[in-house]
This record gives C-alpha cells, structure tokens and sequence, in this order.
C-alpha cells in the first residue's frame, strides 16, 4: 500500500475528457468511461471528477452515473453543485466525495448544512489559488474568474470550521504545467488545516507529488497531466504509478 | 459451417466459408497460389533479405538526417508494432511513434506503448478520435450490414499515420503488413479502409453525427503525400525473420510487454468484431485466414491449426459480457446489437465507393467514347 493517497484529476467538458492548462483551452483527451475502466485496472485509489462546464450547463447526473457505473474506486465530484440538493443526488448516484466551489465561497452555509446532512468526510471543498494582477497569490472563484480578498488560509481554515472535511488545494497558477508543485503554499496550509489536504497542480512526475507529500505535508496528491499524458509530445495515454514503483521511488529518498 | 458443399483446402485451413474460394483439381485454394506468387515477389532469399534491409535502413538514414525523425511506426501495443519498434531501434532509427486512439483501448495496450517507448526511449504522438465522432461511424457500419466494421478504426489509422509523416517532416512509414503471418485474406471478408468514399456513403445513410474531427484521408491527399511528399511505406516485416512466437517471447523478456490474447486484440472492438461479430452474422471466421496465413510461412502445420480451430471461435459464457459492454460502450440497447448481428448480411459493393465509381455506368461510357 502506498503510505499517502495518489488521485488522478479528471476534467469533463459535456461527457469529453478534456486537459486544460490554467484551466483553459481545453484539448479532447478521450472517452471518460474508458479512461475510467483503464484506471479501473491499473487499480487507482480514488479519482477526482470536475465537470469545467456544469457552472453553466448543468450537472450531467445521467452521464455521472454512467461513469461512476463504471468504476470500481471512489470517486469525489466537483462542477456546478450550488444546492443540497444537488449534492444528495450526487449521493444517490455513488459519488463519494462532493468538491464544493465556487458555492463555498457565495454561500458558505451550504458547507455547512452539508457537512451536517451527509457527514463532513464527504464534503470537499475547492480552493483555487492564482496570481492576481498585482502579483499576489490570492483565492479565485467562479471559473478562475473572481477574486476573495480573503488569505487563502484563512479561508481553508474557515471552511473547515464550517464542516469541510476536506480540502483540495487547487493551483490554477500551474495547473496543466507539470512544472512542479509549489511547496511552501502546500506546506503553509498543511500545517494549519486539522483535515486532509489534497495538493494538486503542476505536478510533472512521480517526484513532485513524493515531495508534496513529505516536504508539503499534504495527505493526498492529485494530478491530471501526469497521469494522462506521456513524454515530450504530451501524447495522450493514460498513465498510473504502481505500489511498487512508489515504494521504490520512496526507499531511494530514504 | 460445413454443409453439403464445405470444401477445405488441402493445403492451408481455408474452406468454403469464403464465397469466392477456388480449388485446383489437387484440392489447393486460390489463396495458396496467390500466397506462392507475392511470396516470391516480397521475401527474398537469405542473404540478399539481409542486404535489402541494409539498404533501405541507410536509405531512411539518409532522408532523416537533419531532422528529428528518421522515420514513423505506428504502435497499438499488440506483437507486430511492439516487434517493429524494438527492431528499428536495433537498427538506429530514430523512430516517432504514432498512435491512433479509438477509445477502445485496453488496459493492456496501453501499459505496452507505455513500457515501450519507456525502454527504448521513443517519443510518442498520439490522435485522439472524438469518441462521439468514432461510435457514430462504428455504428453506421454496423447498422450497414457490411462484413467490414473495422474500416473506421482502420481508415483513422492510415490517415493519423500519413499526417504525422507529414507534419513531422517525415518520408518513410514503417509499416506491419507482412507475409509470414497475414498472407491470406479473402476479398469477400472485407474491403480496403482506405476508400473514403465507400466510408461517407455508409455515413451519410446510416450516421447521426456529423464528422468534423475525425481523421480522413481522401484520394487526392493520398496522391499529395505519396507523389509530392514522397511519403512512402516500408513493410519491414518482410525483411526480417518473423516468427509470432520467438517475436512475443522476445518482447516479453525486453520490453516487459504483456498478452492479450488473439490477434489484433489490443482494440477492444476489433476483438469483438473478429471474434464474434464476423462469426455469427457471416459466418467469417477470422482465425482460418490467420492460420492459413502461419500454415503457408511454416510456423505452423496444418495439424496444428486444424486442433486450434476445434476451440470455438469465442467463449460463449463470456460472450454475454461482451454483448453488453459493446452495447453499453456504443450507447445502444443489447436487444438493439442483436437485432443488428441478425439482421441480413450485405455487400461492401452495394454502397457506393472509388470502385463502384471507376465502373460506374458513366465511367464505362467515358471510357467507350474515349477508346
């Protein structure tokens, strides 16, 4: 068993897989039930959903399903959840995880009226982190689009005194760059969150998210690029660690 | 299925389950002349094989040098890619892989490309087909009626292939086509991929979507790539020994590369279609062309084929499976794919294609007025 979680980041743009760099222009990458059954046999701890298009279009429920039909791990899902509601249906249909977003931010009430509904180990929430006009990392939301003037600690730390049980800390700023992680963001909010964090964007190989891990202090890692892309072409082929390899690449640090 | 007339060949496995077989007054098909003839033709004798080799790889040597490739090989993970890219490497090419996803990749043809170009350190470029664009052609072709459902998958191939050369600067495919084990194919089974013609007509009868991303190649880009760009193939195969078993065996030990099976089932669909689809609605049974194919290069004896061919064509208590995965995979009902496996077998010739248009009623007339 490898000793921290390792989750692939899927992104869904209506029923395509897409990759995305800084979250924009998004290149089709496959068919996400396939992708799914691929991981599904290179037995991936737990996958991460987030619908780029479902803030506007909708959630998919139908086509979530499917997907989570077909998977045999875990699976958190994020895009578009703005309502209880739409988080018990998300329930119903087999998601384990709900990531909220952009809702945490306008309506951090539903934080916690989930976390009181369903339980807070299956409430997420998002924490996108970007560079502003004046070259400060600052909390964005609503698609990368708005800015909080609020640290992006403190707001982790206010989500969780809501009742996230959980947080994912998004780096939009290298997202898609697969040029390593930022460490002392990951550090800063590893140390002061009380639950899990899941580091994620820009990692680029095996050795980013083993440091995001034990220089970062995250309890979980995610990535998208390095688990569906493949050399210097960026060819698409879908891609996982095994135990084995972690525990080899671990014992060389060691 | 044999019948009051089944007739196999003497020879090979062939037998009448190919409409349009011929047997000699010895009992030999026609496939085993035509075997003889391109045999003669392809593979030549040891020592001047060992020479053409060199040749042609200080050719592609030559027309690579100054760029970053020397030549493309397409890789699907199954025995003969695999096989080629680790021999082109021995050989110092500095290959590009390419690789067409259909979305119907397997677990395991995904792990091979990755070990493989992993080990012997080959960039890799990949196309992928808009999934909603390839399940909307498959269909077509099923809802068709024609024997070869594979020709979208293989038609996506040629055209990714051509234009990666093309776009990489590059003049030689390194192709898998060989003699030693895919020498026998008969016409009536299926029908060339590369008739974009034959692939729209099928489309626009039977299709709902509209291909705008799908890769194609029509027979003028053809002419383009092959005269003006001076693409061409090279069917590397020929020149080697090539022995399915010592290849797998040697891909095994060097590259880590695992089995999956039968031939060409790294595709999931094409596992299907072969296995079962061609079966039960043509009664094609891919397998005796394929040891037809071994039985004439004398990898196999005739013996030997004819015990394989005594295990049933596909397992029928998997089979269900299948059914249902294809089905769930192509967005249809289960009944939907068996009403399409039952419905009446059809022609490849009663859809219109660059064939049916060089002998068109006005083509003829063209041709008359001409002579």
């Amino acid at each position: 068993m490898k000793p921290f979680r390792i989750i692939p980041f899927l992104l869904l743009e209506n029923r395509r897989l897409v990759k995305t760099i800084h979250y924009r222009n998004p290149r089709y990458i496959g068919d996400p039930i396939n992708a799914v059954r691929i991981f599904n046999e290179k037995e991936v701890d737990e996958l991460a959903l987030l619908d780029i298009n479902a803030a506007t279009a909708g959630i998919n429920y139908e086509h979530i399903r499917k997907i989570v039909s077909e998977a045999f791990m875990p699976i958190a899902y994020g895009g578009g959840v703005q309502r209880l509601e739409d988080i018990r249906t998300l329930f119903q249909i087999g998601i384990e995880k709900v990531v909220i977003g952009t809702a945490a931010v306008e309506s951090p009430e539903l934080v916690s009226q989930a976390s009181a509904r369903f339980g807070s180990q299956s409430i997420v929430v998002s924490v996108d982190v970007k560079t502003d006009l004046w070259g400060n990392r600052r909390v964005f939301y609503a698609n990368a689009r708005r800015k909080l003037k609020e640290d992006a600690v403190a707001f982790a730390q206010r989500m969780v005194a809501l009742g996230a049980g959980e947080i994912i800390l998004n780096d939009v700023d290298r997202e898609g760059s697969m040029k390593g992680m930022d460490l002392p963001l990951i550090r800063s909010m590893s140390q002061a969150l009380a639950v899990p964090l899941v580091a994620s964007g820009g990692a680029g190989s095996l050795g980013d998210l083993l440091d995001a891990w034990q220089s970062g202090g995250a309890h979980a890692v995610s990535a998208g690029s390095l688990f569906v892309y493949k050399g210097p072409l960026r060819a698409v082929l879908i891609n996982y660690p095994q135990d084995s390899a972690v525990q080899a690449a671990l014992s060389k640090r060691a | 299925m044999p019948s009051a007339s089944f007739q196999r060949c003497r020879r090979c496995v062939m037998d009448t389950s190919d409409p349009e077989i011929v047997f000699d007054s010895d009992g030999v098909c026609n496939h085993c002349h035509f075997h003889d003839q391109i045999r003669s033709r392809y593979i030549l004798p040891a020592g001047e094989r060992e020479k053409a080799l060199e040749q042609r790889i200080r050719r592609v040597k030559a027309e690579g040098r100054g760029k970053k490739y020397d030549c493309i090989i397409g890789l699907s993970g199954g025995v003969d890619s695999s096989y080629i890219a680790l021999k082109v490497k021995e050989l110092g090419l500095r290959p590009l892989a390419v690789h067409m996803d259909g979305g119907w990749n397997s677990e395991l043809a995904v792990s091979n490309i990755e070990n493989i170009v992993d080990r012997l350190g080959i960039d890799l470029f990949t196309n992928v087909v808009e999934w909603d664009e390839m399940r909307d052609l498959q269909l077509s072709f099923f809802r068709s009626g024609v024997p070869n459902c594979d020709i979208p998958q293989d038609h996506a191939i040629i055209a990714v292939l051509l234009k990666a050369a093309n776009a990489f600067g590059v003049r030689t495919i390194v192709r898998g086509l060989n003699i030693a084990t895919e020498s026998v194919l008969p016409q009536a089974w299926g029908y060339s991929a590369i008739d974009l013609r034959h692939i729209k007509a099928i489309h626009k009868k039977y299709g709902q979507v509209k291909l705008k991303t799908f890769p194609t190649c029509s027979i003028l880009e053809l002419a383009y790539y092959y005269a003006f760009k001076k693409i061409t193939y090279y069917d590397i195969l020929n020149n080697l020994e090539y022995d399915k078993d010592k290849a797998k065996e040697l891909i095994t030990a060097e590259l880590g590369w695992r089995d999956y099976g039968g031939k060409h089932h790294e595709s999931l669909f094409t596992k299907f279609f072969q296995s079962y689809y061609l079966v039960k609605k043509f009664g094609f049974d891919k397998r005796l062309a394929h040891y037809s194919s071994l039985v004439l290069a004398g990898s196999m004896t005739r013996d030997q084929a004819l015990v394989a061919l005594e295990k049933p064509p596909y397992d029928d208590d998997r089979m269900h499976l299948e059914l249902n995965f294809v089905a769930n995979k192509m967005e249809i009902e289960v009944v939907e794919l068996e009403r399409i496996i039952a419905s009446p077998p059809r022609r490849h010739t009663e859809f219109p294609s660059y064939k049916s248009l060089l002998f068109s009623d006005w083509a003829t007339r063209i041709r008359k007025f001409l002579k």
